[in-house]
């Protein structure tokens, strides 16, 4: 148990719990992770969709350290090509799945770069379930997830209301820092939430 | 705390505790007090401000996996906005938020009883929302030195300027407050 000598016994307190409360979170991450792998990849139940976002991007990174010999060559190729292969209109689909103060917003999205970057605007704004309070959503990130219920790439808020984004496509939204490595690709069965 | 991470960045602090519990203890040691005297400031209230303490971890936790390093290795910025949106949300809401703490079991780890007081819309008030309204190259170097404690080479590093620069942001940033700020709860 860490200790937390600097700061007040309230605090120092809060800290064992959250340390407590985080270590057994990881333990059951890495027991689901293991009883998934044994059934042959059966996903675990998910008690929250937060927990089920981090979690699966855990997973996914166990996936691919099983399978990274079989599609070292195919993956970058193949991704690209799905990329490339998505319309304007799923790539807005995409940004609305990802997050659920933007389901109903309506957005529409052209192309700047087809299967990279997109410029989606919203019909109405975002509601203030989860995300940031109003009119406070200049550059927020958020994932885009794609009809597999996969992440697949992230925007980013380019005003205060949320109504204009721009969104990238597998790798360029790593490149853009708007998601991690672990989490493109991750399974996302609903939008999230924060 | 763990000494092992005591040199590590934020950061890689973050990206460490998919593996180690103590990884985000040591974060939550350095920020920790940082976090509960912006909402003790804004609450007044030192069981509210740590109930939200312990959410803004809370939620950290939870959305790890959506940190972004845009600060040279820093949290700060990160955490300070989940901590600002608990605020606001809990404003809303009408009751302290709690549901990411709630979520992951922290209450019921706590020999305490949960704060009582209703949140206030004068918790919002304060050097936030003006803070928001100073041009963002202004606003960003006062978030740095102001809730970060940065030194101006390490601003500078962050927002891509000259040491000297981001000194003149800063003093800017901070007399525009000022300017605003003649009677509040809160001095910058």
């Amino acid at each position: 148990m860490p200790m937390f000598d600097r700061l007040s016994p309230e605090l120092a307190e809060l800290g064992d719990a959250l340390h407590s409360a985080v270590a057994a979170d990881l333990a059951r991450t890495r027991s689901a992770a293991g009883a998934g792998l044994a059934v042959g990849g059966a996903r675990p139940r998910s008690r929250s969709r937060l927990r089920a976002m981090a979690r699966s991007a855990t997973r996914t990174r166990r996936r691919i350290a099983v399978t990274v010999a079989v599609l070292v060559v195919a993956v970058p190729g193949a991704a690209v090509a799905a990329n490339a292969l998505l319309s304007p209109s799923q790539v807005a689909g995409g940004l609305a799945q990802g997050t659920l103060a933007l389901l109903g917003t309506h957005p529409t999205c052209t192309t700047v770069q087809a299967g990279v970057e997109y410029h989606c605007v919203l019909q109405s704004a975002p509601s203030n379930q989860g995300g940031p309070a109003a009119n406070q959503w200049l550059n927020t990130v958020e994932p885009s997830v794609g009809a597999d219920k996969h992440v697949n790439g992230g925007c980013r808020a380019q005003n205060q209301a949320g109504t204009d984004w721009e969104c990238y496509l597998g790798q360029a939204a790593v490149t853009q820092k708007i998601i991690g490595q672990g989490f493109l690709g991750a399974y996302s069965p609903s939008p999230g939430v924060g | 705390m763990n000494d092992l991470f005591t040199d590590h960045t934020d950061a890689s602090l973050l990206a460490a505790s998919e593996r180690d519990p103590n990884a985000f203890a040591e974060l939550y040691g350095r920020y920790a007090e940082r976090i509960h005297v912006y909402f003790r400031r804004r609450t007044g209230d030192d069981s509210a401000a740590l109930d939200l303490t312990a959410e803004t971890f809370a939620q950290a936790w939870l959305v790890r996996g959506r940190f972004a390093d845009r600060a040279g290795g820093s949290a700060a910025p990160w955490l300070f906005g989940i901590a600002r949106n608990a605020l606001l949300m809990s404003i809303r809401r009408g009751s302290i938020e709690r549901r990411a703490s709630q979520r992951l079991g922290i209450r019921e780890r706590l020999d305490r009883e949960p704060a009582t007081v209703a949140p206030d819309d004068t918790w919002a008030d304060g050097a936030d929302e003006l803070l928001e309204a100073l041009p963002p190259s202004q606003r960003d170097a006062v978030r740095l030195r102001v809730l970060e404690e940065l030194e101006y080479e390490q601003i500078a590093g962050a927002l891509g300027t000259s040491s000297a620069a981001a000194r003149v942001r800063v003093h800017r940033g901070l007399s525009a407050l000022r300017a605003h700020l003649s009677v509040t709860k809160e001095t910058l």
